[in-house]
């Protein structure tokens, strides 16, 4: 039996440009339950980043509901909000976004950090991480250090390492090739396969295949 | 976690050179003068600490009103002593009357030395808690005892036993050392205390300190006190404060008021005005205070400018940061901790330039500080001044940098917004406003030291010497002295004097004269001087002559200064006679005939209007100093060996001691060039931090115009119009910085003037010279960046977009 993981009631967002009110996102409705493997779609500009950024909490939603497992978010405060994330969610982004002073190693233990998980059980963690992607022989390296598909691999260990219920991917292989874009998408079908919920944002079908459900998206409404 | 940040923190250090460089140096160099002037308070502030009972002991002090003035100062009469002890003994646990210090022939067998000491009462050494190192702390008792510091006692008996060897004082009497106490150390007063005498010897060593043993009106000693503890010093002055006034009706019309001067206050607040106590050294303590303050600022500042313009860098870390969990109470810990660690490095580093200019500062200063390694209290401090540097410089840039949201720095559409360059640009006026008023400041001290050093002191100072003669084996032998120095080739002209030429010993009143005005209460400075007095000083006559051999009157003479003759209120003084008005005196001096009036000569301070005063020629052997003229024909080695060789026949044990009047007279200026030559330093330093980060900002903003700079060059710009585009902004900003600096600079400058009668004008000249001088600094400083960004290939600049 799949658990409701978050659902949107009618969520809004606007923003001020100038004098000029903008619906970023337009009534949305969307359900989601564990285990799913949703792909955003539509062009650029149609709000697929927004929807994202405010299911993951970075942003939020100017009208409408936005329930995750069971919790009311539009009302919550701002500390109880970044508690869930902090929790639930893990984000991957197309420009990877590592901490070009910290080592891979490094990366991928700063989120437990600020979890405030103990030394000895970030170790475990950090180094069960490198393990599972391969990349134990990188840990010392810095991002500069590494291809790109390599720098993708740690930030996904990096959102992976608190076990988030939610991972988020906005365009994850958009500054990939081909061959590395694949590797990346097999591995998220097999994290999903795992258990792992993940949304992603994508311009391309083939990735979009590998979900298991498909949105689309237009000046901000879910289309199909 | 905090390791964390610290890695980030040392890492970005390392990243970024030129940064990390400019924050570290204008921090260390910051602090390290904040450090320095800190240490230089400490030392102020604990002058006088090495007595036990600095809290008890005061000084009695008299003020009187002279037309309507009052005088304040330590000058007490003797008879001041036995009222004291007769009715109001039980206030005190010591009364110890004193001599002023001055320098004694101090002789054992061959050995002779010249030291500066006092004669006191015995309760001295115990009241000042001298450290005994031989014999006995009650040492005064006895009569014909003398007690030597540690330093004295060595220079005369070596490594002997001091205790019970008899010391020949001023070539004259016996005394027996009865105790070695250790030297008073440096800051504190009594320093130069290097021999104590009994008060029964010293008041049998001449006449008048007899006779003045009645006299209410001879204000010639000293007295020190320690009060009881059940009392205070105020409770105490007001019980004795009209003790004078009622014992002495003669004395009463001057208003005389006695009161207790506590030791705390004597080398912090020690100036009096008009008999109100007024400050003194303890504003130059607050006047470093601030400008080390200032200096911080200055480096704290730049510290917060490079930090929030470099934050497009950071940007993206704290959108990462945050997007993984991290909440702004955390980030603004991390941003916190950097610059802890940054302070922490400076402060290591300032330790270092501290360490390496303190001799350097001690000599600027004239102090001798050393480094408190062991002071726990010192280590306590500097944690603090760590802490608090670092929230200075860290607490804006952690609010500002944790404060980006993470959705739009991690688009990388993030750009500072138009607006965020404001809280930079005040920052850097402030800085320049505080770095212009320093160099408009330090401007006008070092044109008040020159126009007071190019003031005609109305003697030809230069090629003149004094030698102190104060002991008696000198006296009336100043004829042959001088006939014998002017036979040895070495001395064209010698006169005598009691007071030396760039002091006044000695003030008189109670005199009457042809057109005083009544009630007038007189106050002169009385120097007794002997033949060639205007002939060897160089002094111009106004009015008849100077005193001759040729008239045996002259015994009876005086000359005025030109002061003076304003003062008594004369028309043609010449030939008029000063009386003394004490017509109950049994011994009336004969009055005094006018023979000449000279050009004012300035004696004491440069900075104030001549005193009145009065040569009277001498007659008593009341002799101080030989005043001798040079020969201009010899070198002044040599003219020195003759003089030294003609004294050393006359007065074999005696050491040869001399002082050039043109020294004597520049170390007026000691206290004042001292600040001029610290303000220099400090002022140098302001202006480095300041340009350190004007260097750091300019670096700044050329990399982030690259891509103007480039289209702007494509299109046809020039260097010189790309480099005034750059430069244009932190003109503008240095300019408005001068307008504010001016009249603040003015304002408290003229303040600063008001404390000298003679004085020098805030002239244009100042202003024009710092302007002219900070625009110059900022368009180098500015310029090494701009030309660089001016003359770079749009080519290359273009394609990092």
């Amino acid at each position: 039996m799949a658990n409701k993981l978050l659902s949107l009631n009618e969520a809004t967002k606007t923003v001020n440009s100038g004098s000029n009110k903008v619906t970023l996102l337009d009534n949305i409705d969307l359900q989601v339950t564990e285990g799913e493997f949703i792909s955003l779609m539509g062009p650029s500009g149609s709000g697929k980043s927004t929807l994202l950024n405010c299911i993951g909490m970075l942003d939020s939603f100017t009208g409408g509901g936005y329930t995750f497992l069971g919790e009311p978010v539009h009302s919550m405060k701002e500390k109880n909000r970044s508690k869930l994330y902090k929790e639930y969610i893990g984000f991957v982004f197309q420009a990877y976004h590592l901490i070009d002073e910290l080592n891979v190693w490094e990366n991928i233990e700063t989120p437990l950090l600020y979890k405030n998980v103990k030394s000895s059980e970030r170790k475990a963690l950090v180094a069960d991480m490198l393990d599972r992607f391969n990349i134990v022989g990188k840990k010392d390296l810095f991002p500069i250090q590494l291809s790109g598909g390599q720098q993708q691999l740690v930030g996904i260990a990096r959102a992976l390492v608190g076990k988030p219920k939610l991972i988020l991917a906005d365009e994850p292989t958009g500054n990939l090739n081909s061959k590395q874009s694949t590797e990346i998408m097999e591995l998220f079908s097999k994290l999903n396969k795992e258990g792992v919920t993940i949304i992603q944002a994508t311009h391309s079908e083939d990735n979009a295949s590998y979900g298991s459900r498909i949105v689309n998206l237009l000046d901000g409404k879910i289309v199909s | 976690m905090l390791k964390n940040y610290f890695k980030i923190a040392l890492r970005n250090l390392l990243k970024n050179k030129v940064y990390s460089f400019i924050n570290i140096s204008g921090l260390a160099i910051g602090m390290a003068a904040t450090i320095m002037i800190g240490l230089w308070i400490a030392d102020e502030l604990s002058y006088d600490n090495h007595f036990e009972n600095k809290a008890t002991i005061a000084q009695v002090y008299e003020s009187s009103s002279n037309n309507g003035e009052i005088d304040t100062g330590p000058a007490i009469p003797r008879p001041l002593e036995f009222a004291l002890r007769q009715d109001y003994n039980d206030n005190f646990k010591h009364i110890v009357m004193s001599s002023w210090t001055q320098p004694r022939y101090l002789r054992f067998g061959e050995t002779n030395i010249y030291r500066q000491g006092n004669a006191m009462q015995e309760g001295g050494p115990e009241m000042l808690s001298l450290e005994i190192v031989e014999g006995i702390r009650d040492g005064l008792k006895e009569k014909n005892a003398i007690m030597l510091s540690k330093s004295s006692a060595k220079a005369l008996f070596g490594s002997e036993t001091a205790i019970g060897k008899i010391v020949k004082v001023n070539n004259q009497d016996d005394l027996i050392v009865s105790g070695v106490y250790k030297d008073i150390p440096e800051n504190n007063t009594f320093n130069d205390t290097d021999y104590l005498i009994p008060w029964k010897y010293y008041i049998t060593t001449q006449p008048w300190l007899e006779r003045a043993k009645t006299s209410w009106g001879n204000n010639s000693f000293q007295m020190f006190v320690q009060i009881n503890e059940n009392t205070t010093m105020e409770a105490i002055t007001a019980k004795i404060i009209d003790v004078k006034k009622n014992a002495s009706p003669e004395e009463a019309e001057f208003n005389p008021q006695v009161f207790l001067f506590p030791m705390k206050d004597w080398y912090l607040r020690g100036d009096f005005e008009n008999g109100v106590q007024s400050g003194g050294r303890i504003e130059n303590v607050w006047l470093f205070g601030i400008i080390g303050l200032f200096v911080l600022l200055l480096a704290c500042i730049n510290f917060v400018n490079l930090s929030t313009a470099r934050s497009e860098k950071r940007a993206t870390e704290v959108g990462i940061r945050k997007s993984i969990g991290s909440q702004r109470g955390q980030l603004i810990f991390q941003f916190l901790s950097e610059s802890f660690l940054i302070v922490i490095l400076s402060f290591v580093v300032a330790l270092g330039i501290v360490l390496l200019f303190l001799n350097g500062f001690n000599n600027l200063a004239s102090k001798s500080i050393v480094f408190p390694w062991a002071n726990f209290m010192f280590w306590i401090v500097s944690l603090i001044f760590i802490v608090i540097t670092s929230f200075l410089a860290g607490s804006y840039p952690a609010l500002y940098l944790s404060s980006f949201n993470p959705v739009t720095v991690l688009k990388g559409t993030f750009k500072a917004g138009r607006y965020s360059s404001l809280p930079r640009k005040i920052l850097v006026v402030t800085q320049f406003t505080v770095s212009i008023a320093l160099i408009i400041g330090t401007l006008v001290v070092m044109n008040q030291i020159q126009h007071s050093k190019d003031r005609p002191v109305g003697y030809d100072k230069e090629g003149l010497i004094q030698i102190p003669v104060m002991s008696s084996q000198f006296v009336g032998k100043h004829e042959t002295m001088r006939n014998q120095f002017i036979a040895s080739g070495g001395v064209v002209k010698m006169t005598a004097m009691s007071s030396p030429i760039t002091n006044v010993w000695s003030n008189r009143s109670g005199y009457t004269w042809e057109g005083k005005p009544v009630g007038f209460q007189e106050d002169l400075a009385h120097t007794t001087v002997n033949y060639d007095f205007v002939e060897t000083l160089g002094l111009k006559i106004i009015e008849g002559r100077g005193f001759s051999r040729e008239f045996a009157t002259d015994s009876n003479a005086v000359i005025l200064n030109e002061t003076a003759v304003k003062y008594m209120n004369l028309t043609n003084p010449i030939g008029k006679l000063i009386k003394d008005s004490d017509v109950d005196d049994p011994n009336p001096e004969p009055p005094l005939k006018i023979i000449g009036v000279v050009e004012d000569m300035v004696i004491q301070s440069p900075y104030s209007p001549v005193k009145q005063a009065m040569y009277v020629f001498e007659k008593y052997g009341n002799i101080a100093f030989y005043n001798l003229r040079l020969n201009p024909e010899k070198g002044t080695s040599e003219n020195l060996e003759l003089i030294e060789s003609t004294f050393k026949k006359n007065f074999p044990n005696t050491p040869f001691d001399f002082q050039f009047v043109d020294e004597e007279y520049g170390r007026k200026f000691r206290s004042e060039e001292r600040i001029a030559s610290l303000a220099k330093v400090f002022t140098g330093l302001a202006i480095f931090i300041s340009c350190l980060g004007l260097f750091g900002l300019a670096a700044f903003v050329a990399e982030q115009r690259t891509k103007e700079i480039g289209v702007r060059k494509i299109l046809g710009a020039s260097v010189s119009q790309l480099w005034m585009i750059l430069s244009k902004d932190f003109i503008t900003l240095v300019i408005i910085s001068l307008l504010i600096a001016s009249p603040i600079a003015y304002y408290i400058m003229s303040q600063w003037l008001q404390k000298f009668s003679y004085r020098t004008d805030i002239s244009w000249g100042v202003f024009l010279i710092a302007s002219s001088g900070a625009l110059i600094i900022t368009l180098i400083t500015v310029s090494f960046q701009s030309v660089k960004a001016a003359t770079s290939n749009p080519v290359d600049s273009l394609r990092t977009e």
